[in-house]
Protein backbone atom coordinates (compact mmCIF):
# COMPACT_ATOMS: atom_id res chain seq x y z
CA UNK A 1 0.00 0.00 0.00
CA UNK A 2 3.10 2.02 0.95
CA UNK A 3 4.70 1.87 -2.02
CA UNK A 4 1.57 2.99 -4.54
CA UNK A 5 1.17 6.61 -4.46
CA UNK A 6 -2.21 8.32 -2.97
CA UNK A 7 -3.70 9.15 -6.55
CA UNK A 8 -3.12 5.51 -7.93
CA UNK A 9 -4.88 4.26 -4.89
CA UNK A 10 -7.26 6.38 -5.15
CA UNK A 11 -7.92 5.54 -9.05
CA UNK A 12 -7.39 1.58 -8.19
CA UNK A 13 -10.58 2.17 -5.57
CA UNK A 14 -12.95 3.97 -8.14
CA UNK A 15 -11.97 1.54 -10.87
CA UNK A 16 -13.04 -1.42 -8.82
CA UNK A 17 -15.89 0.15 -8.13
CA UNK A 18 -16.84 0.51 -11.56
CA UNK A 19 -15.98 -3.35 -11.93
CA UNK A 20 -18.05 -4.19 -9.32
CA UNK A 21 -20.92 -2.21 -10.43
CA UNK A 22 -20.24 -3.66 -14.07
CA UNK A 23 -20.34 -7.16 -12.75
CA UNK A 24 -23.30 -6.36 -10.67
CA UNK A 25 -25.63 -5.51 -13.57
CA UNK A 26 -25.06 -7.99 -16.07
CA UNK A 27 -21.48 -6.62 -17.65
CA UNK A 28 -18.21 -9.02 -18.05
CA UNK A 29 -20.33 -11.62 -19.11
CA UNK A 30 -21.73 -12.81 -15.80
CA UNK A 31 -25.19 -13.13 -15.24
CA UNK A 32 -27.21 -9.88 -14.03
CA UNK A 33 -27.96 -9.56 -10.09
CA UNK A 34 -29.07 -6.03 -11.01
CA UNK A 35 -31.95 -5.63 -13.94
CA UNK A 36 -30.00 -3.25 -16.29
CA UNK A 37 -33.60 -1.47 -17.08
CA UNK A 38 -33.75 -0.21 -13.25
CA UNK A 39 -29.89 0.03 -12.81
CA UNK A 40 -28.08 1.16 -15.90
CA UNK A 41 -24.38 -0.37 -16.81
CA UNK A 42 -21.56 1.98 -16.25
CA UNK A 43 -20.16 0.75 -19.98
CA UNK A 44 -23.81 1.73 -21.42
CA UNK A 45 -23.74 5.00 -19.55
CA UNK A 46 -20.80 5.69 -20.84
CA UNK A 47 -21.49 5.21 -24.40
CA UNK A 48 -24.77 7.05 -23.84
CA UNK A 49 -22.57 9.81 -22.34
CA UNK A 50 -20.62 9.88 -25.77
CA UNK A 51 -24.28 9.47 -27.56
CA UNK A 52 -25.84 12.45 -26.06
CA UNK A 53 -22.41 14.51 -26.83
CA UNK A 54 -22.50 13.48 -30.43
CA UNK A 55 -26.71 14.96 -30.72
CA UNK A 56 -24.86 18.17 -29.50
CA UNK A 57 -27.56 18.22 -26.45
CA UNK A 58 -25.00 17.97 -24.22
CA UNK A 59 -23.08 21.01 -24.52
CA UNK A 60 -26.25 23.17 -24.47
CA UNK A 61 -27.42 21.68 -21.29
CA UNK A 62 -24.18 21.77 -19.22
CA UNK A 63 -24.13 25.30 -20.78
CA UNK A 64 -27.72 26.23 -19.30
CA UNK A 65 -27.03 24.05 -15.95
CA UNK A 66 -23.68 25.67 -15.80
CA UNK A 67 -25.16 29.23 -16.38
CA UNK A 68 -27.98 28.67 -13.89
CA UNK A 69 -25.94 27.45 -11.23
CA UNK A 70 -22.39 30.16 -11.84
CA UNK A 71 -25.18 33.45 -11.94
CA UNK A 72 -26.85 31.80 -8.76
CA UNK A 73 -23.77 31.29 -6.96
CA UNK A 74 -22.49 34.69 -7.58
CA UNK A 75 -25.41 36.86 -6.68
CA UNK A 76 -26.39 34.80 -3.83
CA UNK A 77 -22.35 35.38 -2.34
CA UNK A 78 -22.84 38.74 -3.32
CA UNK A 79 -26.12 39.29 -1.83
CA UNK A 80 -25.66 36.96 1.03
CA UNK A 81 -22.40 39.24 1.77
CA UNK A 82 -24.13 42.70 1.22
CA UNK A 83 -27.03 41.49 3.49
CA UNK A 84 -24.75 40.22 5.91
CA UNK A 85 -22.17 42.99 6.78
CA UNK A 86 -25.63 45.07 6.66
CA UNK A 87 -27.30 43.38 9.68
CA UNK A 88 -23.74 42.61 11.32
CA UNK A 89 -23.40 46.53 11.57
CA UNK A 90 -26.79 47.83 12.17
CA UNK A 91 -27.80 45.58 15.20
CA UNK A 92 -31.15 46.40 16.10
CA UNK A 93 -32.35 45.65 12.72
CA UNK A 94 -30.89 42.52 12.70
CA UNK A 95 -33.16 41.87 15.90
CA UNK A 96 -35.91 42.76 14.06
CA UNK A 97 -35.75 40.64 11.29
CA UNK A 98 -33.66 37.50 12.82
CA UNK A 99 -37.09 35.70 13.36
CA UNK A 100 -37.86 35.70 9.98
CA UNK A 101 -34.88 34.67 8.52
CA UNK A 102 -34.69 31.96 10.65
CA UNK A 103 -37.70 30.61 9.73
CA UNK A 104 -36.56 31.11 5.87
CA UNK A 105 -33.19 29.56 6.59
CA UNK A 106 -35.78 26.20 8.39
CA UNK A 107 -37.20 26.12 4.95
CA UNK A 108 -35.97 23.07 3.00
CA UNK A 109 -35.03 25.75 0.26
CA UNK A 110 -35.32 23.73 -2.94
CA UNK A 111 -38.65 23.76 -1.74
CA UNK A 112 -39.04 27.25 -2.76
CA UNK A 113 -38.73 26.14 -6.79
CA UNK A 114 -42.68 25.62 -7.33
CA UNK A 115 -43.22 29.16 -6.35
CA UNK A 116 -39.81 30.32 -8.35
CA UNK A 117 -41.53 28.50 -11.23
CA UNK A 118 -44.98 30.01 -11.21
CA UNK A 119 -42.79 34.14 -10.52
CA UNK A 120 -40.61 33.60 -13.07
CA UNK A 121 -41.43 30.57 -15.96
CA UNK A 122 -39.62 27.88 -17.14
CA UNK A 123 -36.68 29.76 -18.41
CA UNK A 124 -33.31 29.93 -16.71
CA UNK A 125 -34.21 32.66 -14.13
CA UNK A 126 -35.99 30.87 -11.98
CA UNK A 127 -33.44 28.07 -11.48
CA UNK A 128 -31.02 31.22 -10.96
CA UNK A 129 -33.20 32.68 -8.28
CA UNK A 130 -33.34 28.80 -6.43
CA UNK A 131 -30.09 28.76 -6.76
CA UNK A 132 -28.99 32.44 -5.26
CA UNK A 133 -31.54 31.47 -2.30
CA UNK A 134 -29.75 28.02 -1.67
CA UNK A 135 -26.27 30.01 -1.39
CA UNK A 136 -27.31 33.63 -0.25
CA UNK A 137 -28.45 32.14 3.44
CA UNK A 138 -25.29 29.77 3.58
CA UNK A 139 -23.39 33.15 3.08
CA UNK A 140 -25.19 35.62 4.77
CA UNK A 141 -25.66 33.60 8.03
CA UNK A 142 -21.42 33.37 7.79
CA UNK A 143 -21.12 36.97 7.16
CA UNK A 144 -22.88 37.44 10.06
CA UNK A 145 -21.42 35.11 11.78
CA UNK A 146 -18.24 36.40 10.93
CA UNK A 147 -18.88 39.77 12.30
CA UNK A 148 -20.45 39.28 15.88
CA UNK A 149 -17.69 36.82 16.04
CA UNK A 150 -14.92 39.28 15.35
CA UNK A 151 -12.21 38.58 18.23
CA UNK A 152 -12.97 41.82 20.33
CA UNK A 153 -9.08 41.77 21.64
CA UNK A 154 -8.34 42.24 17.88
CA UNK A 155 -10.54 44.96 18.16
CA UNK A 156 -9.63 46.29 21.44
CA UNK A 157 -5.79 46.08 20.25
CA UNK A 158 -6.28 47.92 16.78
CA UNK A 159 -8.08 50.98 18.93
CA UNK A 160 -5.25 51.45 20.68
CA UNK A 161 -2.98 52.14 17.51
CA UNK A 162 -5.47 54.63 16.84
CA UNK A 163 -7.08 53.22 14.48
CA UNK A 164 -11.23 54.62 13.58
CA UNK A 165 -13.61 52.34 12.53
CA UNK A 166 -12.89 52.34 8.90
CA UNK A 167 -9.18 50.87 9.99
CA UNK A 168 -11.52 48.57 12.06
CA UNK A 169 -13.18 47.29 9.37
CA UNK A 170 -10.28 47.03 7.04
CA UNK A 171 -7.89 45.59 9.28
CA UNK A 172 -9.94 43.00 11.76
CA UNK A 173 -13.40 43.02 10.38
CA UNK A 174 -13.50 42.38 6.95
CA UNK A 175 -10.63 39.64 6.90
CA UNK A 176 -12.37 37.73 9.81
CA UNK A 177 -15.64 38.27 7.77
CA UNK A 178 -13.88 36.93 4.84
CA UNK A 179 -12.48 34.07 6.39
CA UNK A 180 -15.86 32.74 7.40
CA UNK A 181 -17.11 33.26 4.13
CA UNK A 182 -14.10 31.32 2.34
CA UNK A 183 -14.90 28.26 4.33
CA UNK A 184 -18.66 28.29 3.09
CA UNK A 185 -17.05 28.30 -0.46
CA UNK A 186 -17.29 24.64 -0.92
CA UNK A 187 -20.40 24.10 0.41
CA UNK A 188 -21.78 27.12 -1.26
CA UNK A 189 -20.61 25.78 -4.97
CA UNK A 190 -22.75 22.32 -4.48
CA UNK A 191 -25.72 24.44 -3.44
CA UNK A 192 -25.71 26.29 -6.57
CA UNK A 193 -25.34 23.37 -8.50
CA UNK A 194 -28.27 21.56 -6.46
CA UNK A 195 -30.27 25.19 -6.97
CA UNK A 196 -29.90 24.70 -10.67
CA UNK A 197 -30.70 20.84 -11.14
CA UNK A 198 -33.75 20.78 -8.90
CA UNK A 199 -35.18 23.66 -10.83
CA UNK A 200 -34.91 22.04 -14.21
CA UNK A 201 -36.84 18.88 -12.51
CA UNK A 202 -39.36 20.93 -11.74
CA UNK A 203 -39.73 22.78 -14.62
CA UNK A 204 -37.87 23.82 -17.46
CA UNK A 205 -37.32 23.61 -20.84
CA UNK A 206 -33.50 22.73 -21.35
CA UNK A 207 -30.61 21.74 -18.89
CA UNK A 208 -29.12 18.83 -17.09
CA UNK A 209 -31.70 18.37 -14.99
CA UNK A 210 -34.62 18.73 -17.44
CA UNK A 211 -32.73 15.70 -19.33
CA UNK A 212 -32.24 14.03 -16.53
CA UNK A 213 -36.23 13.68 -15.78
CA UNK A 214 -37.12 13.40 -19.15
CA UNK A 215 -35.26 10.00 -19.47
CA UNK A 216 -36.09 8.76 -16.13
CA UNK A 217 -39.89 9.57 -17.24
CA UNK A 218 -39.30 7.63 -20.78
CA UNK A 219 -37.28 4.78 -18.30
CA UNK A 220 -33.89 5.51 -20.77
CA UNK A 221 -32.13 4.29 -17.59
CA UNK A 222 -29.22 4.52 -19.32
CA UNK A 223 -29.27 8.27 -20.00
CA UNK A 224 -30.72 9.25 -16.51
CA UNK A 225 -27.25 7.35 -15.26
CA UNK A 226 -25.32 8.93 -17.97
CA UNK A 227 -26.35 12.42 -16.91
CA UNK A 228 -25.76 11.30 -13.43
CA UNK A 229 -22.67 10.56 -13.57
CA UNK A 230 -21.96 14.05 -15.60
CA UNK A 231 -23.32 16.02 -12.57
CA UNK A 232 -20.97 13.98 -10.51
CA UNK A 233 -18.45 15.16 -12.44
CA UNK A 234 -18.66 18.62 -12.59
CA UNK A 235 -19.20 18.72 -8.87
CA UNK A 236 -16.37 17.09 -8.59
CA UNK A 237 -14.64 20.10 -10.43
CA UNK A 238 -16.63 22.80 -9.12
CA UNK A 239 -15.74 21.46 -5.84
CA UNK A 240 -11.89 21.07 -6.31
CA UNK A 241 -11.69 24.47 -7.79
CA UNK A 242 -13.38 25.91 -4.85
CA UNK A 243 -11.21 24.32 -2.05
CA UNK A 244 -8.28 25.55 -3.92
CA UNK A 245 -9.41 28.80 -3.84
CA UNK A 246 -10.56 28.44 -0.09
CA UNK A 247 -7.07 26.92 0.59
CA UNK A 248 -4.97 29.20 -1.13
CA UNK A 249 -6.92 32.72 0.62
CA UNK A 250 -7.28 30.96 3.60
CA UNK A 251 -3.47 29.44 4.07
CA UNK A 252 -3.00 31.88 7.20
CA UNK A 253 -5.32 29.42 8.95
CA UNK A 254 -4.26 26.34 11.25
CA UNK A 255 -4.13 22.98 9.34
CA UNK A 256 -6.29 21.56 11.98
CA UNK A 257 -9.10 23.95 11.01
CA UNK A 258 -8.35 23.95 7.31
CA UNK A 259 -8.81 20.18 7.65
CA UNK A 260 -12.44 20.06 8.89
CA UNK B 1 4.84 61.13 27.57
CA UNK B 2 3.60 61.42 31.40
CA UNK B 3 0.79 60.06 32.87
CA UNK B 4 -1.12 61.53 35.41
CA UNK B 5 -4.04 59.41 37.13
CA UNK B 6 -6.04 61.60 39.89
CA UNK B 7 -8.30 59.95 41.89
CA UNK B 8 -9.37 57.20 39.92
CA UNK B 9 -11.98 55.05 41.38
CA UNK B 10 -13.71 52.70 38.52
CA UNK B 11 -16.73 51.06 39.11
CA UNK B 12 -18.62 47.86 37.25
CA UNK B 13 -22.12 48.74 36.50
CA UNK B 14 -23.23 45.32 37.93
CA UNK B 15 -21.87 46.76 41.27
CA UNK B 16 -18.48 45.47 41.46
CA UNK B 17 -15.96 48.45 42.46
CA UNK B 18 -12.14 47.83 41.19
CA UNK B 19 -10.59 50.60 41.97
CA UNK B 20 -10.90 53.30 44.81
CA UNK B 21 -9.18 56.56 44.71
CA UNK B 22 -6.09 55.79 42.67
CA UNK B 23 -3.08 58.38 42.44
CA UNK B 24 0.15 57.93 40.07
CA UNK B 25 2.18 59.80 38.38
CA UNK B 26 4.51 58.71 35.72
CA UNK B 27 7.10 60.63 34.83
CA UNK B 28 8.41 60.89 30.92
CA UNK B 29 10.35 57.96 30.48
CA UNK B 30 9.66 56.16 33.39
CA UNK B 31 9.35 52.57 33.55
CA UNK B 32 6.58 51.36 36.46
CA UNK B 33 5.22 48.23 37.27
CA UNK B 34 1.71 47.89 39.08
CA UNK B 35 1.84 44.63 41.21
CA UNK B 36 -0.61 43.67 43.08
CA UNK B 37 -3.18 39.97 43.47
CA UNK B 38 -5.47 39.28 40.80
CA UNK B 39 -8.82 41.08 40.49
CA UNK B 40 -7.35 43.91 42.19
CA UNK B 41 -7.96 46.01 39.18
CA UNK B 42 -4.63 46.89 37.36
CA UNK B 43 -5.41 45.69 34.57
CA UNK B 44 -8.76 47.82 34.79
CA UNK B 45 -6.75 50.73 35.01
CA UNK B 46 -4.38 49.67 32.51
CA UNK B 47 -7.15 50.03 29.82
CA UNK B 48 -8.98 53.04 31.59
CA UNK B 49 -5.41 54.95 30.50
CA UNK B 50 -5.50 53.35 27.14
CA UNK B 51 -9.44 54.41 26.83
CA UNK B 52 -10.45 51.00 26.59
CA UNK B 53 -13.34 50.99 29.21
CA UNK B 54 -16.59 50.92 27.97
CA UNK B 55 -18.57 53.62 29.46
CA UNK B 56 -21.97 51.14 29.08
CA UNK B 57 -19.83 48.45 31.78
CA UNK B 58 -18.47 50.55 33.99
CA UNK B 59 -18.30 54.22 35.51
CA UNK B 60 -15.45 56.43 36.27
CA UNK B 61 -14.11 58.51 38.73
CA UNK B 62 -11.49 60.93 38.76
CA UNK B 63 -9.11 62.02 35.91
CA UNK B 64 -6.76 60.67 33.75
CA UNK B 65 -4.55 63.44 32.07
CA UNK B 66 -1.81 62.05 29.64
CA UNK B 67 0.65 65.17 29.06
CA UNK B 68 -1.52 66.96 31.39
CA UNK B 69 -4.14 67.02 28.66
CA UNK B 70 -6.90 64.25 27.04
CA UNK B 71 -6.01 61.77 24.61
CA UNK B 72 -6.47 63.34 21.55
CA UNK B 73 -4.45 62.36 18.93
CA UNK B 74 -1.74 60.72 21.62
CA UNK B 75 0.10 57.79 20.20
CA UNK B 76 -0.27 54.79 23.10
CA UNK B 77 1.27 51.54 22.54
CA UNK B 78 -0.60 48.41 23.93
CA UNK B 79 0.72 44.96 24.42
CA UNK B 80 -1.47 42.65 25.71
CA UNK B 81 -0.86 38.93 27.96
CA UNK B 82 -3.08 37.60 25.01
CA UNK B 83 -1.38 37.03 21.74
CA UNK B 84 -3.37 39.82 19.37
CA UNK B 85 -1.35 39.90 16.09
CA UNK B 86 -3.61 39.75 13.33
CA UNK B 87 -3.69 35.81 12.49
CA UNK B 88 -4.14 36.34 8.59
CA UNK B 89 -1.07 38.73 8.24
CA UNK B 90 2.56 37.76 8.35
CA UNK B 91 4.51 38.47 11.26
CA UNK B 92 5.89 41.50 9.43
CA UNK B 93 2.74 42.11 8.17
CA UNK B 94 1.70 42.41 11.08
CA UNK B 95 4.32 44.90 12.29
CA UNK B 96 3.00 47.10 9.48
CA UNK B 97 -0.27 47.54 10.96
CA UNK B 98 0.33 50.09 13.49
CA UNK B 99 2.48 51.97 10.72
CA UNK B 100 -0.22 51.84 7.99
CA UNK B 101 -2.80 53.42 10.48
CA UNK B 102 -0.45 56.09 11.43
CA UNK B 103 0.30 56.99 7.46
CA UNK B 104 4.40 55.91 7.66
CA UNK B 105 5.49 55.96 4.05
CA UNK B 106 5.86 52.31 2.70
CA UNK B 107 9.51 52.71 2.53
CA UNK B 108 9.77 53.92 6.04
CA UNK B 109 7.69 51.08 6.91
CA UNK B 110 9.92 48.30 5.30
CA UNK B 111 12.91 49.41 6.90
CA UNK B 112 11.63 49.53 10.28
CA UNK B 113 10.04 46.84 10.21
CA UNK B 114 13.31 44.78 9.06
CA UNK B 115 15.31 46.43 12.01
CA UNK B 116 12.50 45.76 14.63
CA UNK B 117 12.57 41.98 13.48
CA UNK B 118 16.99 42.05 13.38
CA UNK B 119 16.46 43.59 17.07
CA UNK B 120 14.08 40.53 18.24
CA UNK B 121 16.46 37.85 16.52
CA UNK B 122 13.04 36.89 14.11
CA UNK B 123 15.15 37.53 10.67
CA UNK B 124 13.76 34.73 8.52
CA UNK B 125 10.67 34.69 10.22
CA UNK B 126 9.01 37.66 8.29
CA UNK B 127 6.67 35.95 6.07
CA UNK B 128 5.15 33.06 8.42
CA UNK B 129 1.33 33.63 9.96
CA UNK B 130 1.32 34.13 13.40
CA UNK B 131 -0.24 30.04 13.82
CA UNK B 132 3.25 28.56 12.52
CA UNK B 133 5.78 30.34 15.44
CA UNK B 134 5.59 29.86 19.19
CA UNK B 135 4.51 31.63 21.87
CA UNK B 136 7.78 33.60 22.58
CA UNK B 137 8.12 34.66 19.00
CA UNK B 138 4.58 36.09 18.54
CA UNK B 139 4.79 38.10 21.81
CA UNK B 140 8.49 39.49 20.58
CA UNK B 141 5.90 40.54 17.52
CA UNK B 142 3.73 41.91 19.28
CA UNK B 143 6.31 43.23 21.35
CA UNK B 144 7.84 45.49 18.17
CA UNK B 145 4.41 45.77 16.57
CA UNK B 146 4.06 48.62 18.91
CA UNK B 147 7.38 50.31 19.13
CA UNK B 148 6.98 50.26 15.34
CA UNK B 149 4.71 53.13 15.21
CA UNK B 150 6.97 54.95 18.16
CA UNK B 151 4.05 55.53 20.52
CA UNK B 152 4.24 57.80 23.26
CA UNK B 153 4.03 55.44 26.10
CA UNK B 154 3.52 51.68 26.47
CA UNK B 155 1.09 49.90 28.59
CA UNK B 156 1.23 46.28 29.29
CA UNK B 157 -1.01 44.04 30.87
CA UNK B 158 1.42 40.79 31.74
CA UNK B 159 2.71 40.42 28.47
CA UNK B 160 4.86 37.40 29.39
CA UNK B 161 2.39 36.02 31.11
CA UNK B 162 1.53 32.92 29.08
CA UNK B 163 5.38 32.28 28.70
CA UNK B 164 7.66 29.58 30.06
CA UNK B 165 9.98 30.95 32.43
CA UNK B 166 13.18 30.77 29.80
CA UNK B 167 11.14 32.81 27.53
CA UNK B 168 10.05 35.20 30.09
CA UNK B 169 13.65 35.90 30.81
CA UNK B 170 14.38 36.07 27.43
CA UNK B 171 11.79 38.94 26.66
CA UNK B 172 12.59 40.82 29.84
CA UNK B 173 16.15 41.32 28.88
CA UNK B 174 15.00 42.36 25.18
CA UNK B 175 12.34 44.54 27.04
CA UNK B 176 15.03 46.54 29.52
CA UNK B 177 17.49 46.58 26.39
CA UNK B 178 14.63 48.62 24.27
CA UNK B 179 13.84 50.58 27.28
CA UNK B 180 17.36 51.52 28.02
CA UNK B 181 17.78 52.80 24.17
CA UNK B 182 13.91 54.77 24.19
CA UNK B 183 13.40 55.48 27.39
CA UNK B 184 9.79 55.29 26.25
CA UNK B 185 7.07 55.49 29.16
CA UNK B 186 6.18 52.35 30.27
CA UNK B 187 3.40 51.39 32.72
CA UNK B 188 3.87 47.32 33.24
CA UNK B 189 1.16 45.57 34.88
CA UNK B 190 2.11 42.64 36.52
CA UNK B 191 1.40 39.77 39.40
CA UNK B 192 5.09 38.49 39.22
CA UNK B 193 7.36 40.43 42.01
CA UNK B 194 10.51 39.40 40.25
CA UNK B 195 9.31 40.55 37.34
CA UNK B 196 8.18 43.89 38.58
CA UNK B 197 11.59 44.47 40.33
CA UNK B 198 13.82 43.34 37.46
CA UNK B 199 11.86 45.44 34.89
CA UNK B 200 11.06 48.29 36.82
CA UNK B 201 12.25 51.96 37.88
CA UNK B 202 9.52 51.83 40.36
CA UNK B 203 7.13 49.31 41.92
CA UNK B 204 3.21 50.47 42.43
CA UNK B 205 1.90 47.83 44.88
CA UNK B 206 -1.64 47.95 44.78
CA UNK B 207 -4.31 46.37 47.50
CA UNK B 208 -6.50 43.74 46.98
CA UNK B 209 -9.89 44.93 45.30
CA UNK B 210 -11.33 47.26 45.38
CA UNK B 211 -7.44 48.64 44.63
CA UNK B 212 -5.79 51.09 46.11
CA UNK B 213 -2.09 52.19 46.21
CA UNK B 214 -0.36 50.62 48.85
CA UNK B 215 2.76 52.02 48.43
CA UNK B 216 5.27 52.94 45.76
CA UNK B 217 8.93 51.57 46.02
CA UNK B 218 12.13 53.52 44.32
CA UNK B 219 14.22 50.29 42.37
CA UNK B 220 17.84 51.48 42.58
CA UNK B 221 18.85 48.76 40.71
CA UNK B 222 21.95 50.20 38.47
CA UNK B 223 21.42 49.96 34.55
CA UNK B 224 22.27 48.26 32.25
CA UNK B 225 20.41 45.57 34.52
CA UNK B 226 20.39 41.79 33.42
CA UNK B 227 17.61 39.53 34.21
CA UNK B 228 19.77 36.58 34.45
CA UNK B 229 22.46 37.92 37.01
CA UNK B 230 20.26 40.27 38.77
CA UNK B 231 18.47 37.47 40.69
CA UNK B 232 21.58 36.45 42.14
CA UNK B 233 21.83 39.65 43.81
CA UNK B 234 21.94 40.79 47.66
CA UNK B 235 20.30 44.38 46.90
CA UNK B 236 17.66 42.14 44.39
CA UNK B 237 16.77 39.53 47.07
CA UNK B 238 16.33 42.42 49.92
CA UNK B 239 14.36 44.50 47.52
CA UNK B 240 12.25 41.60 47.11
CA UNK B 241 11.49 40.38 50.77
CA UNK B 242 10.75 43.77 51.66
CA UNK B 243 8.16 44.15 49.35
CA UNK B 244 6.72 40.58 49.90
CA UNK B 245 6.07 41.61 53.59
CA UNK B 246 3.68 44.17 52.23
CA UNK B 247 2.16 42.43 48.84
CA UNK B 248 2.03 39.09 50.91
CA UNK B 249 -0.92 40.41 53.24
CA UNK B 250 -2.76 41.22 49.88
CA UNK B 251 -2.37 37.99 48.30
CA UNK B 252 -3.04 36.11 51.46
CA UNK B 253 -6.50 37.96 52.02
CA UNK B 254 -7.70 37.14 48.58
CA UNK B 255 -10.07 33.39 49.06
CA UNK B 256 -8.30 31.60 45.99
Amino acid sequence: MRTLSLVSRRLAFVGALLLLWEALTGGLGLPAILDPIIVARPSAALQEIARYSASGLLVKDVTVTLQEATIGLLLGIGGGVVFGLLLGYLRPLAETVEPVLVAFNSLPRIALAPVLIIAFGLGIASKIFLSLFTVFFVIFFNTYLGIRSVDPELVKALRVMGGDRWDLARYVVLPSVFAWIFAALRTSVSFALSGAVVGEFVGSTSGLGYRMVISAGLLDTNRTYAILLLLMAIAVVLVEIAKRVEDRLLRWRPTAILAS
Amino acid sequence: MRISIQGVGIQFRKGVKVLDDVSLEVATGDFVALLGPSGCGKSTLLNAVAGLLDPAECAMLGRIALDGGARNGTRLGYVFQRDTLLPWRTLSENIHVGMEIHAVPVAHREQRTRELIALVGLDGFEHYYPHQVSGGMRQRVQLVRTLAYEPEAILMDEPFGALDAQNRMLLQAELLRIWERRRTTILFVTHDLAEAITLAQRVVVLSKRPGRVKRIYDIPLPSPRDPFEMRASPAFAELETRIWKDLRDEFRAVPA
